[in-house]
């Protein structure tokens, strides 16, 4: 466990010249590190071996959260601890509080950041899923210009996302939500806060009779990454949110992904995991919702 | 090769590593401050190497150490100026530690946890630990005395 050969080392401070850094090296040979949780790991395991690496601690300007008319956004240098410890994300965004709180372990939480876990995208993860449930729209910047994602289009299954060689994940935007809205995010591991083995996030909307008017259900630790799942959003949209409807949804939920067996989980105890934690978690998103 | 400026426990350090040094490794062979600990494959789970970084407690086995150039760095060496921190003393007196390995990337943790958390529930202080792995005393005795440190005001 020991890197491979690094042959250069850039610091930028800046997005401007952290592309134009970039764009002089060899496409796939260097690459952007942000908290390195994730990245070295794979650097010293050599799954990555990268000749150049452009460090993003320096670049200011892609770190910090603001809330604006509503509307949130979260620069991708924006570490764990500090979404975990911003009591604005309440309510509508408090899934990604749920999520950051409970990554990894509180030294991880001091230096992994929510742009650098969206880029790894890994199989099992918590970040890419309440960015995903929360439907996140993701703003990417390049030499060539600027483009921005939904979350949707951004994570396309394990370790793949739409961002291109030489292109810079440098915020996440959440539009206004609804008055009455509410998120939860919930995972289930092996050891407390390990990776999940299966994670779900709800968001709903609700109108003034505790209808379901919007919903977004993800669900991770599934082979294709995080996703959603419509078969619960069809079971919630319009529905009155009842205890039993929530336990019907996930029961639909759990019934219509592809789950897979592996050493942490048989596919029917992911199944159930989705079954009884979806329900808990989504019962929480409705409880924050009427708050 | 690249040059860094590093200040690790008060003391300014100018030093030529190679780029994909580890942290870890260079605090340990380059600067010989052996305090800081690899207790798994380099891997990032057991915490032994916990150092602060610009006061936060973080893993030095997932970093370069290019990437510390600038920054300020403490270290189990420098936790305690003459006298030992209410949390090491807290440890001694409540059998915190048996063979000691894990000992110090704890206290590296635990020490900027009470900073932040000055009041902390037994249940704060064991999802505060979550990073690090203790293979003799078992947890009871370190809770016990973070809980003790926690309350003389650390």
């Amino acid at each position: 466990m020991f890197p491979a050969r690094i042959r250069e080392y850039h610091r930028p401070s800046s997005i401007a010249e952290a592309l134009s850094v970039i764009a002089r090296e060899n496409v796939g040979e260097a690459i952007f590190l942000a908290g390195g949780q994730s990245a070295m790991q794979a650097i010293k395991s050599r799954m990555l071996q990268p000749d150049c690496i452009v460090d993003l601690q320096a670049v200011d300007e892609i770190r910090g959260i603001r809330q604006a008319d509503g509307a949130l956004e979260i620069g991708a240098m924006t570490r764990y601890v500090d979404i975990a410890e911003n009591g604005a994300l309440d309510g509508p965004f408090a899934a990604l509080r749920d999520a950051a709180s409970r990554v990894g372990d509180r030294q991880v939480r001091n230096r992994g950041t929510i742009g650098g876990s969206m880029c790894w995208n890994y199989v099992a993860s918590c970040m890419p899923t309440a960015v995903l449930g929360l439907g996140g729209v993701c703003h990417l910047v390049s030499l060539k210009g600027e483009r921005s994602v939904p979350a949707d289009d951004f994570f396309q299954g394990p370790l793949t996302t739409a961002r291109e060689d030489g292109e810079l994940l440098s915020a996440i935007r959440f539009a206004a939500p609804a008055k009455r809205s509410g998120s939860a995010y919930r995972k289930w591991g092996l050891v407390t806060d390990s990776l999940p083995v299966v994670g779900v996030c709800v968001n709903v909307s609700l109108d003034g009779g505790g209808r379901c008017t919007a919903v977004r259900v993800s669900l991770t630790g599934l082979p294709d990454g995080a996703q959603r799942s419509t078969s619960a959003e069809e079971a919630l949209l319009n529905s009155n949110c009842e205890p039993e409807v929530l336990r019907s949804a996930m029961n639909a939920a759990a019934d219509n992904v592809d789950a897979q067996s592996d050493d942490s989980a048989s596919a029917d105890y992911r199944r159930q995991l989705i079954r009884t934690l979806g329900a808990e978690v989504a019962q929480l998103a409705v409880d924050r919702a009427k708050h | 090769m690249k040059t860094i400026t590093v200040t690790v426990n008060g003391v300014a350090y100018e030093e030529t590593v190679p780029e994909r040094m580890l942290l870890v490794d260079f605090l340990r062979e380059q600067l010989v401050l052996t305090g800081t600990h690899v207790g798994c494959t380099y891997e990032g789970v057991c915490g032994a190497c916990t150092i602060h970084l610009d006061g936060e407690a973080v893993k030095s086995c997932l970093m370069l150490a290019v990437q510390a150039d600038g920054h300020s760095i403490t270290t189990i060496e420098g936790l305690a100026a003459d006298e030992l921190t209410p949390l090491q003393q807290a440890f001694i007196d409540n059998h915190g530690l048996q063979c000691g390995f894990c000992t110090a990337g704890v206290l590296m943790n635990m020490s900027e946890f009470l900073e932040k958390n000055p009041n902390p529930s037994d249940d704060d202080i064991r999802h505060g630990l979550i990073g690090n792995l203790c293979r003799c005393t078992g947890y009871v005795h370190i809770v016990k005395a973070v809980r003790a440190a926690a309350a003389v005001g650390q």
